[in-house]
């Protein structure tokens, strides 16, 4: 323990002290080294990084409770093959699916609807055969599952969305972090537009807004963002090996806004530079200074 | 077991096959099918003759259509009578339509030779349209364009709104159902189609014709089944019939080829489906089937002025065909968007025979048959339409299943350097450009590795004289190929606000774009 750690507990202390009704969580806390709010991992196994990103979060029975229905939400939007970086790493969202069974997850269903033919980017990408493969139950997207759903949004008043993230026990979000023409990044927030259906290139006209306005009403318990490979530049689809840089990372975190505004420095830019990570922040949404947070980072 | 029972078994073997291949025509999402779906296309001599002589080129299958040369050489056309899928439809349509008499006169088993030799001939003067009036190339491509998509959406119509009916147990066999049809007999997307009317009325025209006559397409008009009469009016399969003959006339009116008439004794080699039905009926055992060489009987072969007749009539078409002058490259051929790896457009041409292999597989639904974009002899030929299907980038399944080689069959790789148009931004209707309202849609789906379409920050002000940047997108025709993503995903609808034409694509000399 450093003199800072030392510090943090000290006042932590003092602070619970003050308020009884936590000195048992307290207690606990004592005990165990404090749960980060981001775990940012490094390493050359994908499948270990995602793993420990999870236990260092406080492990997967933190999210997953026994006979949950659980969501893994990947972005397999593109018909794109995995070292070109422009969907998720199948082998992070194999691992989060094994874990989810681990904390006995009753079912796990991975989907995303597409941009590209949805046969070719689940095939392509690698990510139908490793999810079914760890257990999941992957389909396509289908139609008629999309309920509009009242947001009362900065941009979005009402939207469809997929039945089947709305009525999930448990979400978990595995985005991968991409350049985007017009929202500058897609990350965490913004993979919620795989569950967005109808028309919904319309949001393009207030990306932000609507990306946060989605966000909202899509909480995740945890939100895991592959940073594998990044795409530098092309994205969000990609195509060229040279504009993807590989970082062998991932970062875990329970609040969009923080794992968000974090994605951001992989890209050498700040959060607060997102207009999403900003109005996520300033609408409450959750935190983006990263000098407030608790990161801890790994090497595997 | 009987000869006939044997015939029915294979007949329907064959027509579960075709079917079987044909529902696999369809991606999975990997580069092949894993099937070889095009295999009765390509056993097609008809294909191989006509494609021969309008692009002086073999086609892929040629070694395939060759063996079913010499079958039919020796055998007669036991291709009708026993594998043809399309001539299955007819023995069963004209089993629904019960027994009826010849009502054509005799001669009109010549009308078939006429349609084959006018086909020919158009062939060799370089204009195939063999592919509207082939058997298996009807078939395919009224399945595909027509008859599945139909059935499909009947079906998926039924069990919604069976589905929604307040009953109970209904709503979940519904579903059941949906599920087991999706797995069996559907395409993954209802597929869709311009002309779908007019290719399905075709082939019920040429299927309900069995209710004037049986097999009626097969005796009269079809022009694979004269190729193969031809082939085999000195096969070595013949027809006798012994003493105790009591000319009952009951082979005369089983016959399925119209091989044998009034008289018991006169058959045509040419005519014959070697079907063996009057063999099994004859009441008195006389009718025998044997291995001898020798002439085929009586051959319904048109006489020397038809033919000549018909020929010229065929080489007579070309041009009557061609004075349209939206055939010139960049005339009318702005719609004219052909699969990647398409020849240039006479050689396309000249090869492609319409059967619609490429349309039933089209990932997106986005190959739609032609109807007069391309003057008449581009009918039911296959063009992109970009708000209904985008050329999925790295897909190359079209030319994967082109029985004739009209698409080249691409690598990934390869597709990547192939251009099939170019697209043009619509500056009054583009929202950034027009209304200085952010959208890009178009630049975030470009496929192409370094996209074509990118943005510049541009400054807009609006009524109230608030000023703002927005990014605006550009096509960097260079790197365009043409796909059309970005024209099927623009939020402008009805005519998008970015479209792409054939201009510039590279399998064209004239229609050429950049220096």
């Amino acid at each position: 323990m450093d003199r800072r750690d030392f510090l943090k507990k000290t006042l932590c202390a003092a602070a619970a002290a003050s308020c009884p009704g936590t000195l048992l969580s307290l207690a606990e806390g004592w005990a165990a080294p404090p749960v980060p709010d981001l775990a940012v991992v490094r390493g050359p196994s994908p499948e270990a990084i995602t793993r420990a990103a999870v236990d260092a979060l406080g492990g997967i029975r933190r999210f997953v409770s026994a006979g949950d229905v659980v969501v893994v939400k990947p972005n397999i939007g593109w018909d794109r093959t995995p070292e070109y970086g422009a969907n998720t790493h199948p082998a992070v969202v194999a691992a989060l699916v094994t874990l989810c069974f681990e904390a006995g997850a009753g079912k796990v269903k991975v989907f995303d609807r597409p941009v590209n033919d949805p046969r070719r980017c689940y095939r392509q990408s690698g990510i139908a055969g490793a999810a079914e493969a760890a257990g999941a139950e992957v389909r396509y997207v289908d139609e008629r599952k999309f309920k509009t759903v009242k947001l009362d949004g900065l941009a979005l008043k009402d939207w469809p969305l997929y039945e089947e993230i709305l009525e999930a026990d448990r979400v978990i979000n595995v985005p991968v972090a991409k350049t985007h023409g017009l929202s500058t990044l897609t990350l965490g927030m913004k993979n919620w537009m795989g569950v967005m259906g109808g028309g919904r290139w319309l949001i393009h006209q207030r990306v932000h807004e609507s990306i946060v306005d989605v966000a909202r009403r899509v909480k995740p318990v945890l939100t895991v963002l592959d940073a594998v490979r990044i795409l530098t530049a092309n994205g969000p689809q990609g195509g060229r090996l040279e504009d993807v840089k590989v970082l062998d990372t991932v970062v875990a975190g329970t609040d969009p806004v923080s794992v968000d505004s974090f994605g951001a420095t992989l890209f050498g830019i700040r959060g607060r530079d997102l207009e999403s990570v900003r109005i996520g922040h300033e609408t409450g949404l959750g935190n983006m200074n990263l000098d407030t947070l608790n990161i801890r980072r790994i090497e595997r | 077991m009987r000869i006939t029972t044997a015939r029915w078994l294979v007949q329907i073997a064959f027509l579960l096959l075709f079917l079987f291949l044909f529902i696999q025509t369809e991606s999975k999402g990997d580069d092949t099918l894993g099937y070889p779906v095009r295999l009765f296309l390509d056993f097609d001599p008809l294909v191989l003759l006509s494609t021969l002589l309008s692009s002086r080129g073999l086609v892929p299958g040629f070694l395939l259509s060759l063996s079913a040369v010499v079958a039919t050489v020796f055998l007669g056309r036991v291709f009708c009578g026993w594998i043809c899928p399309l001539g299955t439809i007819h023995n069963l349509a004209g089993i629904a339509a019960g027994r009826r008499k010849p009502v054509l006169p005799p001669g009109a088993r010549k009308w078939k030779y006429w349609i084959l030799f006018f086909l020919l001939s158009s062939s060799l003067f370089t204009m195939q349209v063999t592919g509207i009036l082939d058997p298996l190339c009807l078939l395919v491509r009224s399945l595909a364009l027509s008859v599945h998509p139909a059935f499909q959406n009947g079906f998926a119509a039924l069990f919604r709104t069976a589905g929604d009916w307040p009953v109970p147990v209904l709503p979940a066999l519904a579903e059941g159902l949906h599920d087991l049809f999706r797995k069996l007999f559907f395409s993954f997307r209802e597929p869709r189609f311009f002309q779908a009317v007019f290719t399905g009325l075709l082939f019920g025209i040429v299927v309900g014709l069995n209710f004037v006559e049986k097999r009626f397409w097969c005796r009269y008009l079809c022009p694979l089944g004269a190729l193969l009469g031809l082939l085999s009016r000195k096969a070595f399969l013949k027809r006798s019939v012994s003493e105790g003959c009591t000319d009952c006339g009951v082979c005369g009116r089983a016959c399925q080829g119209r091989a044998t008439g009034g008289d018991a004794r006169e058959w045509a080699s040419s005519e014959c489906l070697a079907c063996f039905d009057c063999d099994d009926l004859c009441p008195s055992g006389s009718v025998r089937f044997g291995f001898r060489p020798g002439k085929g009987g009586r051959s319904f072969l048109p006489g020397r002025r038809s033919v000549l007749a018909s020929l010229l009539a065929g080489a007579a078409a070309v041009p009557f065909f061609r004075v349209f002058p939206g055939s010139r490259a960049g005339v009318l051929s702005g719609k004219l968007i052909r699969p990647p790896g398409s020849l240039d457009e006479a050689d396309f041409l000249a090869r492609c025979v319409r059967c619609g292999e490429c349309m039933k597989v089209c990932i997106t639904n986005g190959l739609q048959p032609a109807f007069l974009e391309g003057g008449l002899e581009a009918l039911w030929t296959p063009v992109l339409v970009p708000s209904v299907g985008y050329c999925e980038y790295r897909c190359t399944l079209c030319g994967r299943v082109c029985p004739t080689g009209a698409i080249k069959p691409l690598s990934p790789g390869e597709k990547e350097s192939v251009r099939i148009g170019t697209a043009f931004i619509d500056f009054g209707r583009c929202l950034p450009h027009a209304f200085g309202i952010p959208c890009l849609v178009c630049q975030e789906v470009c496929p192409t590795a370094m996209k074509a379409v990118w943005f510049e920050k541009g400054i807009v002000t609006d009524r109230e004289g608030g000023v703002r940047t927005v990014k605006k997108p550009y096509v960097d025709p260079a790197r365009c190929v043409g796909c059309g993503t970005c024209e099927h995903n623009c939020p402008v609808r009805g005519e998008p606000a970015i479209r792409v034409v054939s201009t510039g694509e590279s399998r064209s000399k004239e229609n050429r774009l950049l220096l």
